[in-house]
């Protein structure tokens, strides 16, 4: 409770005094806050103090503490930039991204505007439900209805491409339908949930905005273009950048499940090759360098991207 | 399908909106159509018969109904003992979830020294963490590889989750309110149980359907912490079931109930139809607390995305 009086009152107490302060004062609510600082400790930080595998070669037997250091500390980083499958995972990574964000990231802008749009209010209410579903659904099952309806003996799209005189494609097993396949499924699951975001601001727009400019003779799409497009531009900006920010992070949960043996060229990203020669294989100290690097990188990259934007448009996560 | 022209305007639509208004509703008829086709197949597919299925004959109304692939699917001991798994893993886990979460947010909406610093080490999880690897040797290490336990504990908090109740908290229970309360006696407590929780009642179904339909539809935990199939939650015995080539592990999982089944042969033409019905099983009760939830939930989100 009391500073020491030997201190000199200017200068601060030493930090430890000041966090029991702080903690005696307010303990009620530190109270409140223990089980999430758990977890977060245990779960989030120690694993962050366990990364120092990734310099040393790991043994079992010994620990993640006990193991001994690497020789030279980067082995594992080197062998990993010098290995055959590091430009190939980085290249998929990268494509499996920036195609999906090109393809996934109009969508529900565009189906936000013309949800807005619907004159008749039980559609519109109808629309808005049914967009919403496919998000609930789980990556299991959305990978099984994609091996069930691209199958090449009984899937209904192969079915269809026999009836117009095509031949059945191994969608699954074409290194050229996975990203297709994975895009496609994904904007199918997620852009309905995506408009979220973009119905919330669109319904926040003053009705009086479109009353006058109906009454000035505005078209529906004049309103679009000069009422609803630049309300929704700063939240797309955000929206942007924050996906920028994930364009070397990977789904690695979806593109296990659709990895076959025919498609590995193009599906074998980071995540998934962490997880086959990690967990799989037991090369921690190696997989573990990998996953440093991909995180240190998706890191650096947010911190870039979110100082341009700050600088540039003032629109900021922190 | 069209849509009535909006006829309280006192401005009538021009010809130009009422053809733009025509295209808008012919679009959203397609896209409906994408977007609840396969789930229409899905179920048309689970009530009918296999021979029809393989053949891809069924893709409109189900062809020779039959309640066969049901049937086959209730023999699956597997799939119920993992649909077990899920339900405790998703009402133990998520309702644990959701009351930490709570009890965080509640804390951080606050004034108190200290908070930055909080703030600052949850944030930084959001962005930086360990990796897969060393989150796995962390569980092993503590002693909850192959338990219970580690389903419940890992995931318990999204930092997302977190600064959306936060905010609810914040925007929506007045400061005044926790003064009065203090006022007349009541400590952090007190107010926390009988004002701010009864209070929150949109941000608590959001969290919950949030946290609940995550942990229901995980495969991955179950995946890398689990040893014993016994302890699988649904999703992961699915992926055996759905995602992998006809050819493949899907076989070995039918074969093990060939003779609940008629033989081998009826056991693989069966699960065809099977797979189908597992789908519908597995993904109804999320659907259905969504449906049920909508209202309530849609607004609760908006709240935390456009303030949070």
């Amino acid at each position: 409770m009391q500073v020491s009086p030997k201190k000199n009152t200017r200068s601060k107490p030493p930090l430890a005094t000041r966090f029991a302060k702080a903690v005696y004062r307010d303990w009620q609510l530190w109270v409140f806050l223990l089980p999430a600082l758990l977890f977060f400790l245990f779960f989030c930080y120690f694993p962050m103090y366990g990364v120092q595998i990734a310099f040393k070669d790991y043994k079992a037997a010994f620990g993640i503490i006990g193991s001994k250091w690497a020789n030279p500390w980067f082995k594992h980083f080197r062998t990993f930039f010098n290995s055959f499958y590091c430009g190939r995972m980085f290249a998929n990574t990268f494509l499996l991204n920036l195609y999906g964000l090109l393809v996934g990231f109009p969508v529900p802008v565009l189906l936000a505007i013309l949800l807005n749009q619907l004159t008749h209010k039980r559609f519109k209410g109808f629309a808005q439900t049914a967009i919403y579903v496919p998000h609930f659904i789980s990556t299991v099952v959305l990978a099984g209805m994609i091996y069930l309806f691209f199958s090449p003996s009984s899937g209904i799209v192969n079915k269809a491409i026999e009836a117009f005189g095509g031949k059945a494609i191994y969608f699954m097993l074409e290194e050229k339908w996975f990203r297709p396949l994975f895009i496609g499924s994904d904007v199918w699951q997620n852009a309905g949930w995506n408009t979220i975001l973009y119905i919330a601001t669109l319904t926040s727009i003053d009705p009086q905005l479109y009353e006058a400019a109906t009454i000035d003779g505005a078209s529906r799409f004049q309103r679009i273009r000069h009422i609803d497009l630049p309300h929704l531009i700063p939240i797309c900006v955000m929206m942007l950048i924050l996906n920028c920010g994930s364009l070397l992070s990977s789904d690695t949960n979806k593109a296990l499940l659709l990895q076959t043996s025919g498609n590995i060229k193009t599906s074998d990203i980071i995540g998934v090759y962490v997880y086959n020669t990690g967990i799989g294989k037991a090369q921690y100290s190696y997989t573990s360098a990998i996953g440093l690097c991909l995180n240190v990188i998706n890191f650096a990259i947010i911190i870039l991207v979110n100082t341009i934007s700050r600088k540039v448009s003032e629109i900021s996560l922190f | 399908m069209t849509a009535a022209p909006h006829t309280g305007t006192r401005i009538r639509e021009t010809k130009q909106d009422r053809i733009f208004n025509f295209c808008n509703t012919v679009f959203w008829v397609i896209v409906l159509l994408i977007v609840l086709y396969p789930l229409w197949l899905i179920i048309v597919a689970s009530v009918s018969d296999p021979d029809a299925v393989l053949a891809g004959k069924v893709f409109l109304w189900p062809v020779n109904f039959s309640t066969m692939g049901y049937d086959a699917v209730f023999q699956y001991s597997e799939l119920w003992g993992s649909y077990l798994n899920s339900i405790f893993y998703t009402l133990v886990g998520g309702g644990l979830s959701v009351f930490v979460t709570m009890m965080a947010a509640y804390a951080l909406s606050h004034r108190f020294s200290g908070k930055k610093f909080v703030n600052l080490a949850i944030t930084f999880t959001m962005f930086f963490s360990g990796g897969l690897i060393p989150i796995f040797l962390n569980v092993r290490d503590l002693g909850l590889y192959n338990t219970r336990t580690v389903m419940i504990l890992i995931n318990l908090v999204s930092v997302w989750n977190l600064m959306v109740a936060r905010t609810y908290i914040q925007s929506s229970i007045p400061y005044e309110m926790y003064e009065a309360a203090t006022i007349d006696g009541a400590d952090h407590f007190t107010y926390f149980f009988r004002c701010v929780l009864p209070l929150s009642g949109t941000i608590l179904a959001v969290l919950a359907v949030y946290y609940g339909v995550a942990r229901w539809n995980d495969y991955f935990t179950g995946l890398v912490f689990l040893r014993d199939r016994t302890k699988f939650p649904l999703q992961t015995v699915l992926r055996e079931i759905l995602a992998s080539l006809s050819v493949g592990n899907s076989d070995t999982f039918f074969e093990a109930y060939a003779d609940n089944l008629g033989g081998l042969q009826e056991a693989l033409r069966k699960a065809e139809v099977a797979k189908y019905c597992c789908i519908v099983v597995s993904t109804v009760p999320c659907v259905v607390l969504y449906i049920f939830m909508q209202k309530f939930f849609v607004k609760g989100v908006m709240i935390g995305s456009l303030k949070g």
